[in-house]
């Protein structure tokens, strides 16, 4: 999925959904800041912000939003990935901004 | 008023449908912890949302233009800013983005070299124009991979190509009096392209240049002109001729050398002591000397 792909899904959302960008990186990350991923409550929607790279730690950190947490800065150290068995190459440092990507549709809170 | 990424997304894509420029900024840390995630765009003089400070969405503002130079198309960074409020000085921290249309390359001259190049701008994710005065040759059956290609009068080119400082023009004509329309054209530009490059041996560039000067153009015009256009490769197909080109876009705008890594990294001389850096290994793994060996066998020491 290209970036405006994902921009398009992200407009044109209907069930509640996080956004999580790398606002920023340092070192070798699998993907570069400016990169999104849009999770629901089961999971990923859409995008990816490195796979299996520190990606599951997005994912969790993001359920707490479906919960009513406020938007956080999730800061991904991918420097002592070394018994990952991902492909992607890992070695660097990521923050990663999660947040309801549209608030209006999640209800109460 | 607040607006979230949903509706920020809805408008960058309004804007890239309208070739428009469009800056998207999120606080992402600040110590007024309302502030985070509070959205802003901004587009030509139409802005819309906060950042939730005043102060601090006028100091984003000014700070755009620098962050994101006018021939870049897209951008994503995190930048602290200072604002006051309340009488003292505290930091944001906030993300931006700018959208902005595709860069694009704009081929003058639908010849041989044309063709890769067209080819390899589309690949680069430019959008790709093709302007020539012979019909038979911008036919658009030549460039598949071309948003555009346009039959022009060499009296004046880019009459149908308003042309800005995010696009690429090379002009690969038949003839340097072509080029030498041409180059009157857009070093008489107000906002020239960003990046401006002309094929040719050396002496047709300095035929060209002669007449510019004729014309009374400076030194320091033909010097915003890549020409010879493309970097120092040495082949001599057009699709040889076509990577130089555009290696020399990609150094334009990733600023690398244009130098081999292998020499840049150096990395057998400088990890492996050099000539002698086989023998070295060998002699401190006690093993064999062969390359292919070492490695493996040094690890498991």
């Amino acid at each position: 999925m290209d970036e405006k792909e994902l921009m398009a899904r992200l407009a044109g959302l209907e069930e509640p959904a996080v956004l999580a960008t790398i606002v920023s990186a340092k070192g070798s990350t699998p993907r570069k800041t400016g990169a999104r991923m849009l999770i629901g409550r089961e999971g990923v929607l859409a995008g990816t912000v490195g796979g299996g790279c520190g990606e599951g730690e997005v994912i969790a950190a993001a359920q707490g939003l479906f919960e009513g947490g406020p938007p956080a800065t999730v800061r991904v150290d991918l420097t002592d990935d070394f018994t990952s068995w991902s492909p992607a190459v890992c070695g660097g440092i990521m923050n990663v901004f999660i947040e309801r990507a549209n608030p209006e549709r999640f209800g109460g809170g | 008023m607040r607006i979230s990424a949903a509706q920020v997304a809805a408008r960058v894509l309004e804007a890239l449908e309208k070739g428009e420029r469009i800056h998207t900024a999120v606080v992402v840390d600040a110590p007024d912890r309302s502030l985070i995630g509070r959205r802003w765009w901004l587009s030509g003089r139409r802005t819309r949302g906060t950042l939730g400070s005043p102060a601090l969405d006028e100091a984003v503002a000014a700070a755009v233009p620098s962050l994101f130079p006018p021939r870049e198309s897209r951008g994503a960074l995190s930048r602290d800013f200072e604002y006051s409020e309340g009488g003292s000085t505290v930091t944001a921290r906030v993300y931006l983005e700018l959208h902005g249309p595709p860069a694009r390359m704009v081929i003058v001259g639908a010849g041989h070299i044309a063709i890769p190049l067209a080819r390899m701008g589309a690949m680069l994710g430019m959008r790709v124009e093709v302007l020539d005065d012979r019909p038979e040759f911008a036919a658009a059956l030549r460039f598949p991979d071309a948003a555009a290609v346009r039959v022009i009068d060499f009296r004046d080119p880019f009459a149908a190509t308003p042309l800005g400082p995010w696009d690429h023009v090379i002009l690969v004509t038949r003839g340097h009096s072509f080029d030498y329309e041409c180059l009157v054209r857009l070093l008489r530009m107000e906002a020239p392209p960003g990046y401006v490059g002309m094929i040719g041996s050396r002496r047709r560039v300095r035929a060209t240049h002669e007449q510019l000067a004729r014309e009374g153009f400076t030194t320091a015009d033909m010097n915003r002109v890549r020409a010879p256009v493309g970097l120092d490769l040495g082949g001599q197909t057009p699709a040889e001729i076509a990577v130089a080109v555009v290696a020399e876009i990609i150094l334009f705008h990733a600023g690398g050398t244009g130098a081999p890594l292998v020499e840049k990294e150096r990395v057998v001389e400088r990890f492996f002591g050099g000539a002698t850096g086989r023998r070295a290994v060998a002699a401190r793994g006690g093993r064999s000397a062969d390359v292919r060996g070492t490695g493996t066998q040094t690890n498991g020491d």
